[in-house]
This record gives structure tokens, sequence and C-alpha cells, in this order.
């Protein structure tokens, strides 16, 4: 009988014991599982956002992440980055909050996320779920076109064709600008929209509209794709010197800064949720090995004096504590997959978090990673049981046995 | 003149002393015994006069505070435990009080698994557990579990266990303590036959019975060897 078949029926000869320890392992991994999910999900998530939208790089103007100073001139802008020989695409973005309202119907206005850009842009940044897409070249008589996302077409029943009053919204007062009838094209998702956000989407011409149709030729960002073969530093380092006062990163700069900032609590977090997961794998698993080895003691003792090797009883052990931490590491899996996407759906519900982006994300490191910290949990709860039955004195043991 | 055969196991002037708080207590003192190949020896005496501790200096499960033991002409103070454990696994089978038969494992399984440590093949292993378990009666057992024996029917697969692997010396110690009088016979019975067939017994015990049916007897009192 090999080590593995006699540690398998040791095991099972304590049936309750046995499924007790694999259930206890199998939450405790489960919760490790979703700690390691955790521990680079939003960012894997976030590098699949940033990478769908078809742009390698951004160009920002100067300032914090709450107010960043407009690109002054981005025409002109945009016109040089399109001359660089490693450039595809160059897309100007504009936003603004703005209030949403349908004349004639007895509903209040909702503040919207107005996003006005070139048609270009529409297609990588927008899922369409009906209608059709901004025209390149409107006809300058009708009213803008605008596209809304489904939140939003919603609350007004909008369908294509409909028509949807915009007023720009000033923070803290009311808005001096008069109202701009646009007319739905088309209505879809937008891909940084958070899930109960109100967003729309015109081209830059319909959203000077609702600025009075003053032309301010500024831009938010800048988006630019690379041309397959060039690397995006190369032109993120050819931008920077075309304007040398902007901020132009690639989609790894924002990833790394990302990474290094805000991402970094939900790393400390997930490394110290980890470490205490493992301290009770490993506590349970030892607890539950050392109980069984001082309860076969005289067992031990036997095997050793039959002629039984240390090493032999070590590897039974081993093979023991291998299986319960096996089959419940294994049964944590799914378990923690199933608890993974509960906790995801939840997480992305709060304010403010664009609905494509996931805590959770598998990835096949993360099972590899998994099994070796569960692996190395399961030899070290090993240890001690090991030692204890290792080093037990046979004849000593064997006297006890026979006096208790 | 030839000079005399060697000895399966010899022990020459055996101490062994336990540490204790109040001081080191004397399990066995001065205790000298020579054991031939195939012959059966009894020991008898009080409890707590040093049977167990000997026979498990004989065994090799325990080294003497001072004195020298050779075991077919090796010194065992010179092996190292893996070379004891061999010795253990290959010349010597032991048969406890407590039987100390695996739980979970079937007789066969039980009689089988040192067979399996010393390297024997499947097939080899298993002609010899049906040939042992056969040789102690319980053929019709095979399947069976501890649980599911008698005592004297886990004292027999024990016995089974002990001479898998063809042992020159089987150890028991107290072999009948657990049984009826009716199932120690047969238990010695058993050891009868396995003396015939060329094995050396020690058997540590307190009945008689089965002292009297070894070639030789010693009495032991307090760690000495003061009859035999």
């Amino acid at each position: 009988m090999t080590a593995w078949g006699l540690a398998w029926r040791t095991v099972i000869s304590n049936p309750a014991r046995a499924v007790l320890a694999m259930i206890g392992v199998a939450v405790i991994g489960a919760l490790l599982f979703n700690m390691l999910l955790l521990s680079r999900g939003m960012l894997v998530s976030f590098r699949d956002l940033l990478d769908s939208a078809g742009y390698d790089i951004r160009v920002t103007g100067q300032g914090s992440a709450l107010h960043r100073v407009p690109i002054a001139d981005a025409t002109s802008l945009a016109d040089a980055i399109r001359q660089l020989p490693g450039v595809q695409q160059v897309a100007l973005i504009r936003t603004d909050d703005a209030s949403a309202f349908v004349a004639g119907r007895d509903r209040s206005p909702v503040i919207i996320a107005f996003v006005g850009t070139t048609a270009n842009a529409v297609g990588s940044a927008w899922d369409l779920v009906k209608g059709a897409s901004l025209q390149e070249h409107p006809i300058p008589s009708d009213p803008p076109e605008i596209i809304v996302n489904v939140n939003l077409a919603q609350e007004f029943h909008l369908e294509p064709g409909s028509e949807l009053r915009l007023r720009i919204s000033a923070p803290g007062s009311a808005s001096a600008m008069p109202p701009v009838t646009y007319r739905v094209a088309g209505i879809g998702n937008a891909r940084f929209e958070s899930v109960d956000e109100y967003a729309a989407t015109t081209t830059l011409a319909g959203f000077d509209a609702a600025h009075g149709g003053e032309g301010h030729d500024a831009a938010e960002i800048v988006l630019i794709a690379s041309r397959p073969g060039v690397s995006a530093s190369e032109n993120v380092a050819a931008i920077d010197r075309l304007r040398p006062g902007l901020r132009a990163m690639s989609n790894d700069q924002v990833l790394e800064q990302f990474n290094e900032h805000a991402f970094t609590y939900f790393r400390q977090i997930s490394t110290v949720l980890s470490a205490l997961t493992l301290a009770f794998a490993f506590l349970l698993v030892a607890t539950l090995l050392t109980i069984s080895v001082n309860q076969r003691l005289g067992e031990v003792a036997a095997l050793r004096a039959l002629g039984f090797s240390r090493r032999r009883i070590a590897t039974n052990l081993l093979c023991e504590s291998a299986l319960l931490v096996g089959v419940g590491g294994l049964t944590a899996l799914p378990l923690g997959g199933v608890l993974a996407i509960w906790l995801d759906r939840i997480l992305r519900h709060m304010p403010g978090v664009p609905e494509r982006i996931h805590f959770f994300v598998f990835e096949p490191r993360t099972v590899v990673l998994h099994a070796a910290l569960m692996a190395a949990t399961g030899i070290l709860a090993a240890l001690y049981p090991i030692w204890l039955a290792a080093r037990l004195p046979i004849a000593a043991t064997l006297r006890s046995e026979i006096v208790s | 003149m030839t000079p005399a055969a060697a000895p399966l196991i010899e022990g020459r002037d055996l101490t062994r002393q336990f540490p204790m708080a109040a001081g080191a207590v004397t399990a066995l003192n001065h205790a000298s015994i020579r054991i031939e190949a195939a012959e059966y020896v009894a020991i008898t005496g009080p409890s707590g006069c040093g049977k167990s501790t000997l026979l498990h200096l004989l065994g090799c499960v325990d080294q003497p505070s001072s004195g020298s033991l050779t075991f077919e002409g090796r010194d065992v103070a010179r092996l190292n435990e893996t070379e004891r454990s061999r010795i253990r696994l290959t010349r010597i089978g032991f048969v406890f009080q407590r039987f100390f038969l695996l739980p979970m494992l079937t007789a066969w399984e039980n009689v089988e698994l040192p067979q399996a440590e010393a390297g024997v093949s499947r097939s080899e292993r298993r002609s010899r557990t049906r040939e042992l378990l056969e040789y102690v009666g319980l053929a019709d057992r095979l399947d069976h579990r501890p649980s599911q024996l008698s005592g004297g029917e886990m004292q027999r697969v024990a016995i089974a266990r002990a001479l898998a692997n063809r042992p020159a010396l089987l150890l028991a110690d107290e072999p009948t303590g657990e049984l009826d009088e009716i199932t120690g016979d047969q238990i010695a019975d058993l050891f009868d036959r396995v003396h015939a067939d060329g094995t050396a017994i020690v058997v540590v015990t307190h009945n008689a019975t089965v002292a009297a049916r070894a070639g030789r007897r010693l009495a032991m009192k307090s760690g000495r060897i003061v009859e035999g």
C-alpha cells in the first residue's frame, strides 16, 4: 500500500473529522482565492477597459485628478499629433455636466455626464443597442445628434429619433445657458459609465452648441492610437516634444500609476487578508493532524517497532495533510468563484465605478498561486505533527500505551 | 576444536536507566542474555521487574544506558536509526499485548503492509499474505477489519504481521495479556508452531502456561535476571 493509499484510508477512517476539516479548508481556501482574485482583479479589468477603447495614449492638461486644466488649442494639437509617423488615429474628448429633460413632459431634469468627441471615437467608447452612431458630417440645419445611455433612455422613454434637451450645468448655481435640443441617434452603453449614471455623447460641434455655439477649441483629453508595430512610449516621447506642458501617458503608464497609488490599498488589504486566511488554514490543519497523531501514538510507535522508518511515517502524515488541503483546496475553487461573482456584483454597484470594471478577475496564474500557497500551507501544517511522530520514543510510548 | 556458533542476539551487562525528577530509575541492572537461533525463551517476573525493557532492547527499539548488544554478530550500538529500522523490519517481528493493528486496514492489508515497506514484490506479497493468514487460521477473515475481529483473531493477525518478512526472531510482550485462557492457549499453540518452523521466540509473559511451553525460562526481579 502506498503512502497515499494509507493516508487516504487514515483520513476516511474518521469521516466526520475528515469532512469537517475539508469543509474548513474549502471555506478558508475560497476566501484566499477571493483575496488573490481581488489582489489583481481591478488592475487586469482596468487594463482591459483601457485597451478596449482602442487608444493606447492619453494626453491631458496639467493639474490634479480632481481638477485638470483643459488643453488649449486642442484642434491644432490633434492635427500635429496626427502628423506623427507612429500615430494612426486621434480623438478629442470634452466633458461637462448637463441637465437633461424632455420638453412638454412633466418630469424633473436629471444631471448627466455630457461628452463631446470626434465621431470616430464613439464606436470604441460605446456599445450601441439601438439606433445608429453619430454622423461624421451632419446636416447643419438639423438638431445635433446625440447618443444616450440606456439609463437615460429609460428615464425619459427615449427612442432613436426622440428629442432631448440639454442645458450645461454650472456647479453650485443656476445655469444661464439656454437649453439646446438634440435628436437621439442611438442608445447604448458607454464603456466608462457607472451602474446608475446618466450619460450622453455628441460631436464636438454638438458639444459647442450646448455651450452657446462658441468653439473654445479645448479638450479635456486627447486620445491617440499608435500604428501597429509602433510602441506607445515612442509616441509619448514625440508628443512630449510637441507640447511639453501636457501630460501624455501610455496605457501602461496609466496602469502603473493606478497600481502605485489607487490600487495599492486593495493590494495591501488583499495581502493582509490572504495572510490571515493562510494562517487559519495552517492552524486548522496543524491542529487536526496533531490531534490525530496524538490519538494514534500507540499505532505510530508500533509501526516504528515493526521497522517503519521515520521517513515513511513522515511521508504518511504529509500525504494526510496534502489530502485534507488538496480536497479542501479544490473545493475552494468553485466555492470561491461563486463568492467572487456575488461580491463583484455588489462592488460594481458602488457609485462612480465604471460598470465594466471588475474587482474579481479570473486568471490562470491565480489558480496556480492558490495551489502553491495551499500546498505550502499543507506542508507547514504537517511539520509539527511529523516532528511529533518521527521523534516519538518507541519503547516509552509502547510502555505508556500499555499502562494507560 | 571448532568455535561456538554466533548467537542470534546477545546482550552483555545491559543496564537501562530512565532519568526522573527524583533521580534515575534503573529498570534493567547489568543483565546478560544470549538467544540462539530457533530458540524459544520465556521471560517471567513481577510487574516492573524490567521484562519489557529487556524485550525493547532486544528488539532494537531502545538503547541500553550501558552494556553491549549484538544482533547476528553486529554491534547494535554502532548502527544508525535507518539500519536499526531495517533490522526490525526484516529480521525481527514484534507482537504486542494490545495488538496495535491499523484499524482502517483489513487483516490482509495489515499483514501485507510490512512486506510492502520491505520492498517485497506485489505477487510475492499476495502469496505470502495468504499463506500467513491461512497459517494463523484466518483464511476466512481476510477482508475483516480489526473492529470486526475478536481479541484472539486480532492477535493472530498481529502474529501473521510479525512473521510477514520471515524474521529470525519473534518478540512478544504479554501476547495473551488481553485474552481469555482458551484463546491464550490457542495463541500459545501458534507460537509453538512458529518455533517449530525455525523462528526464535522471546516471549515476556505472566502466563505460566505460555512460559511452560518455552525451551528456556528466565525469571527477572528488580531489573536482574535471577533464574535461567
